[in-house]
C-alpha cells in the first residue's frame, strides 16, 4: 500500500482541516473558535496518544502546554528571538521533562500514574503563579508578538491546522510502524512484550515524550495568539479538559481526540452559562464511561461492524474486531482499550 | 510555634476525616473517589443557604445524595468491567459536575459560617473553640470507623472485601454492598468535614479538588490500610501545613498536598505487580 | 574457547522462607533438544523464568555463550537470543497468525522511535523488510495455509507453532519451550515434535520442558529431573524412564499416560 493511501487518519483529518481553514475566515467569531478549537485538538492529541496508546493517564498535559508557551514567551519577550526560535524550545523542554516523568512511573499502576501527573501539573501551576522573575509570577507575561508572516487570524489558523495535520501524521505514522505495534502489545501483556524483546520502559517514556513535544507545540501556538500567557491560561482544568477530549473521542483512536474536542469545546459553547461547563464536561465523561468507555469513535466502530459482521477481511493487516479485550496491529483505524484494567 | 502546631492539629483532624473514607474504599475497591471534595462543598454550600441547625442537616443530606450517585455510577461500571481507573474517571466527571453546580446555584463567594466569636485562653494559646470541636468530632469518628472495623461483622466483611474480593463473594459477602457502603461513609464524612471547614476557615467553589488531594495525601502519607494512620495523616499534614504557613512562604504551602502524594507515590506504596516462582 | 550453550550454574532461588532452588544447574547446546522434567513445585518453571531473565535467582549463575546474563532483564535475554513461549499462549486472539509472527521480529529492528515517527524512508523500508521476513518465517514454519486467520479460530496446535514461529522469527539461537503439548491431541503433537526437530537440525539449541514423557522421549537427547529445586537425575530418556527415584516421584503416573 502507498505510504498515503495507508494513512486513512491523515487524509481524514487533512479534510477536515481544509474545510476549517475555508470556513472558519468566513465569520470573526468562528474564525477565534476554530483556531482556539484547533489548539486544544492538538493538546487533546497529546493526551490520547499517552493514554491510548502508552496507557499513561496524563493530567499534566496542560501543563506541558503551558511549558511551551512560557517558553516562546520568554523567548520573545525577554530575549527578543524570533518565534520560529521559541518553537524549538517549546517542543523539546516539555518532551524532556515528560521524558523524567515517564521514567518515574511507568512501573506504576495506572492509577497512581494518573495521580502523579495531576500533583506534577498542580505543582508547575504553583510555581508559574509564584517564579515572578520568569514566567511574570500571578500577572503573567503580555505583549508576545505574533509569528512572523502569521499575524493575520486566518493565515495562522492554517498554521494551527497544518500542525495539527502534522501530529496526526506523525501519531500514525508510529501505530503503523514496528514501534507502533510494539505499544499495542505492551498494552496488551507486557510480560509478552518483555519476551518479544521489548524495552517497555523507554518504549513508554518515549511515548509520554512525543505527548509533551506535542502540547508544548500546542502551547506554542496558543501564546502567539493570544499573546499573552498567565498561569490560569492552561492550568490544571486545561489538562482535564484535554483528557476528557481525548475520552469522550475515543482515546484509543487516532482521530478521537479530535473529534471530541469539536463536540465538547463547540457545543460547549453553546451552553447558555460559562459556569455550567463543568456540569457538561462531568456529564459528558461520566455518560461516555457508561455507555460507551471506548468514546465515541469506538460506538461508532461497533455499530459498523455489527453492520459487516459477515465480511471476511482477507488481508493480513486488517483492524481486529471490537469484542474481546486486546490491541490492534497497524490498521488504518488503530484502536486499543485503554479503559480496562491492565493484566 | 506551638500556637500553629496546635492550629495543624486542628486542621488535620478535618484532613483525617476526608481520607478516611478514601482508604475504606481503595482497600475495598483498589481505586479511588475523587469526588470526596466535591461532597465537601456541596455539604458547605447547602448549610450556608440554609440557616440554623437545619442547614447543617441539609448540608450532610445532600452530600449523602451526591455519593450515592457515586455509587449507582459505581455499581453500573462494575457491570461492565474491572477497570478501577473508569471508577476513578467517573469520579472525577461527578466532582466537575458537583463543583459546577455550585458555582451555578452560589455563584463565586465563599462560604463561610462563623458561631463563635471568642477565643479560649488555653495556657497561653488561643484556641477558637470550633477547632476544638472539630478535633473531638473527627477522633470521635475515627475512633467509631476503627471500632467498626475491629469488632464487628460489618467490619469484618470489609477487611475480608479488602484482602480478598474475590475470596469475599465466594464467602457469600456482598462486596458490592460493601464497596457502595464505603462511597456513602465517604459521602458522610465527606459532608461532616466539609460543615467543619465552613465553620472555621471556610471554602469557595474551586476547594473541592484541593481537598480531594488533601484527604488522598493524608491516606496515603502512612500506608492506606487503616483509620488510625489516616488520623496520623491527617494531623501530620495538618501540622506541616501549618508549620509552613508560619514560617515559610504561601508557595511552599500550597505545594504541600502535591509533594506529599508525589513522594508517597513515587516510594511504590500503591504496588505495582511483581513475579513469584509462579509462572508468569 | 568458550563454548557455546545456555546455562544454569548452581542456581539458587528462595522466596521468603521457601527455596524453590537448590543448586539446580542445566545446560542448553545448540543443535541438541534437552528435556526439564519434574512434578508440580518441582522447580521448573522458576528455573525457567531465572534462565529467560524473569527472575534474579538468589545466587548462581546464568550464562550465555560465557556471557553471564544473570541480571539480564527479560527484554535483554531475548535480545541475546534466547527465546520462551509460555504454557498458556500469551498471543493477542484477535490478530491473526501472520501478524503474530510479526511481532517478534521487534528485535532486529534497527531504526529508532523517532524515524518511525516521522516516517523517514529507511524506517519505511525496514518496514518493508520486515513484512517480508514474516512471511519466509511462515513458509518456513509451513503456516501459509492459516496464516491469514484469527488465531482464536486456530486449533491448540496451531496456536502454539504460532508461539514457537514468533519466537523464532527474529533467528533466536537458543529456544525454551513452556509444555508446549499442553493441551493438543497425538497428531497435533507429532507436527509440533516435528517442528521442534527441524529447529534443532538447523542449530538451534531447545529446552523443553515437559509433563508429556512421550514428547520427551521423541525429541530430547537428555533430561534433567528436578525435584523440590534440586537436580536428582540426568541422563537420557530411558535411562530416566529407569532410574529407580524419578520413577518412584515421577513416572508412576506418566508410566500409565505412556501406554495410551
Amino acid at each position: 500500500m502507498s505510504f498515503l493511501a495507508s494513512r486513512r487518519n491523515t487524509l481524514i483529518m487533512a479534510v477536515v482541516g481544509v474545510i476549517a481553514c475555508a470556513v472558519a475566515p468566513l465569520n470573526p467569531v468562528w474564525l477565534d473558535s476554530v483556531i482556539l478549537t484547533g489548539i486544544l485538538a492538538l493538546i487533546s492529541l497529546s493526551a490520547g496518544l499517552a493514554f491510548g496508546q502508552a496507557g499513561i493517564l496524563s493530567m499534566a498535559q496542560g501543563a506541558f502546554a503551558a511549558i511551551g508557551a512560557y517558553a516562546t514567551a520568554v523567548c520573545a519577550t525577554r530575549l527578543g528571538l524570533p518565534a520560529w526560535a521559541g518553537l524549538s524550545l517549546a517542543i523539546t523542554l516539555p518532551a524532556a521533562l515528560a521524558w523524567a516523568l515517564a521514567r518515574m512511573v511507568t512501573r506504576m499502576p495506572e492509577l497512581a500514574t494518573a495521580l502523579a501527573t495531576l500533583a506534577l501539573a498542580t505543582l508547575l501551576e504553583i510555581v508559574a503563579r509564584n517564579w515572578d522573575a520568569v514566567t511574570g509570577g500571578y500577572v503573567g507575561i503580555a505583549g508576545i508578538p505574533p509569528v512572523e508572516g502569521f499575524g493575520v487570524a486566518w493565515r495562522f489558523n492554517i498554521l494551527v491546522w497544518v500542525f495539527v495535520l502534522l501530529a496526526v501524521l506523525a501519531y500514525e505514522n508510529l501505530m503503523l510502524s514496528a514501534h507502533g505495534r510494539a505499544l499495542n502489545i505492551v498494552r496488551h501483556d507486557r510480560t509478552r512484550a518483555m519476551a518479544d524483546g521489548i524495552a517497555v520502559a523507554p518504549l513508554l517514556s518515549a511515548m509520554l515524550a512525543t505527548s509533551g513535544a506535542m502540547a508544548g507545540a500546542g502551547g506554542w501556538l496558543y501564546a502567539h495568539y493570544i499573546t499573552y500567557m498567565s498561569p490560569q491560561s492552561l492550568d490544571t482544568h486545561a489538562s482535564i479538559s484535554a483528557l476528557l477530549m481525548a475520552v469522550v473521542g475515543g482515546a484509543g483512536y487516532i482521530l478521537g481526540p479530535v473529534l471530541g474536542t469539536f463536540l465538547l469545546n463547540l457545543l460547549g459553547k453553546l451552553l447558555p452559562a460559562q459556569e455550567a461547563q463543568g456540569l457538561f464536561y462531568g456529564g459528558a465523561l461520566i455518560l461516555i464511561l457508561l455507555v460507551a468507555p471506548q468514546g465515541l469513535l469506538g460506538w461508532l466502530s461497533k455499530l459498523t461492524e455489527r453492520g459487516s459482521a459477515r465480511k471476511v477481511r482477507a488481508t493480513p493487516d486488517a483492524p481486529a474486531q471490537a469484542s474481546a479485550p486486546g490491541p490492534t496491529t497497524a490498521g488504518p483505524e488503530t484502536k486499543t482499550r485503554p479503559l480496562e484494567a491492565a493484566p | 510555634m506551638l500556637e500553629y502546631a496546635f492550629r495543624g492539629l486542628l486542621n488535620g483532624a478535618v484532613y483525617a476525616l476526608l481520607a478516611l473514607p478514601m482508604t475504606l474504599f481503595f482497600t475495598t475497591a483498589a481505586t479511588v473517589d475523587f469526588a470526596i471534595g466535591a461532597y465537601a462543598l456541596l455539604a458547605a454550600a447547602v448549610a450556608t443557604a440554609i440557616p440554623g441547625p437545619a442547614g447543617i442537616l441539609a448540608g450532610l443530606a445532600s452530600a449523602l445524595a451526591a455519593s450515592l450517585v457515586m455509587a449507582v455510577i459505581f455499581v453500573l461500571l462494575k457491570r461492565t468491567s474491572e477497570g478501577g481507573i473508569r471508577v476513578a474517571l467517573a469520579s472525577f466527571g461527578l466532582s466537575l459536575a458537583i463543583a459546577s453546580i455550585v458555582l451555578i446555584v452560589w455563584g463565586t463567594k465563599p462560604f463561610v459560617r462563623q458561631t463563635f466569636t471568642t477565643m479560649f485562653e488555653f495556657g497561653g494559646l488561643r484556641v477558637n473553640p470550633q477547632g476544638l470541636i472539630n478535633f473531638t468530632l473527627a477522633l470521635v469518628l475515627v475512633g467509631a470507623t476503627w471500632l467498626i472495623l475491629a469488632r464487628t461483622q460489618l467490619g469484618r466483611m470489609m477487611r475480608a472485601a479488602a484482602v480478598n474480593a474475590r475470596g469475599a463473594e465466594l464467602a457469600a459477602i456482598p462486596v458490592i454492598g460493601v464497596q457502595c457502603g464505603t462511597l456513602l461513609a465517604g459521602g458522610l464524612l465527606g459532608g461532616v468535614a466539609g460543615l467543619l471547614i465552613l465553620h472555621s476557615s471556610g471554602m469557595d467553589f474551586t476547594a473541592s479538588l484541593g481537598l480531594t488531594f488533601i484527604g488522598f495525601a493524608a491516606a496515603i502519607i502512612f500506608g492506606i490500610h487503616s483509620p488510625l494512620r489516616c488520623l496520623a495523616g491527617g494531623l501530620a499534614i495538618g501540622v506541616i501545613e501549618a508549620l509552613s504557613a508560619g514560617y515559610t512562604s504561601g508557595m511552599v504551602t500550597s505545594m504541600l498536598p502535591s509533594l506529599f502524594m508525589l513522594i508517597v507515590l513515587l516510594s511504590g506504596q500503591l504496588g505495582a505487580g511483581r513475579y513469584s516462582g509462579d509462572r508468569p | 574457547m568458550t563454548e557455546s550453550m545456555l546455562v544454569a550454574r548452581d542456581v539458587r532461588m528462595v522466596f521468603g522462607g521457601v527455596i524453590a532452588l537448590d543448586r539446580a544447574s542445566i545446560e542448553v547446546r545448540p543443535g541438541r533438544v534437552t528435556g526439564l522434567i519434574g512434578r508440580n513445585g518441582s522447580g521448573k518453571s522458576t528455573l525457567f523464568n531465572c534462565l529467560t531473565g524473569f527472575l534474579r535467582p538468589t545466587a548462581g549463575t546464568i550464562e550465555l555463550d560465557g556471557l553471564d546474563i544473570t541480571a539480564h532483564a527479560p527484554h535483554e535475554v531475548m535480545r541475546a537470543g534466547v527465546a520462551r513461549t509460555f504454557q498458556t499462549p500469551r498471543i493477542d486472539f484477535q490478530t491473526t497468525a501472520r501478524e503474530a509472527v510479526l511481532c517478534g521480529l521487534f528485535t532486529r529492528v534497527r531504526h529508532g522511535f523517532l524515524s518511525s515517527l516521522l516516517g523517514l524512508p529507511h524506517a519505511l523500508r525496514e518496514e518493508q523488510t520486515m513484512q517480508r521476513r514474516a512471511d519466509e518465517v511462515v513458509e518456513r514454519m509451513r503456516m501459509q495455509a492459516w496464516a491469514a486467520s484469527k488465531v482464536n479460530q486456530l486449533s491448540m496446535g496451531r496456536v502454539r507453532s504460532v508461539e514457537v514461529a514468533r519466537a523464532i522469527a527474529a533467528d533466536a539461537r537458543y529456544l525454551l519451550l513452556d509444555e508446549p503439548a499442553a493441551g493438543i491431541g497425538r497428531d497435533e503433537m507429532r507436527v509440533l515434535a516435528d517442528e521442534i526437530r527441524s529447529l534443532a537440525d538447523r542449530g538451534i539449541g531447545v529446552l523443553l520442558v515437559e509433563h508429556n514423557f512421550s514428547l520427551i522421549r521423541m525429541l530430547c537427547e537428555d533430561v534433567t529431573v528436578l525435584e523440590t529445586g534440586a537436580v536428582i537425575f540426568r541422563g537420557t530418556p530411558e535411562a530416566a524412564r529407569h532410574d529407580e527415584r524419578v520413577r518412584q516421584l515421577y513416572l508412576g503416573t506418566a508410566a500409565a499416560g505412556e501406554a495410551a
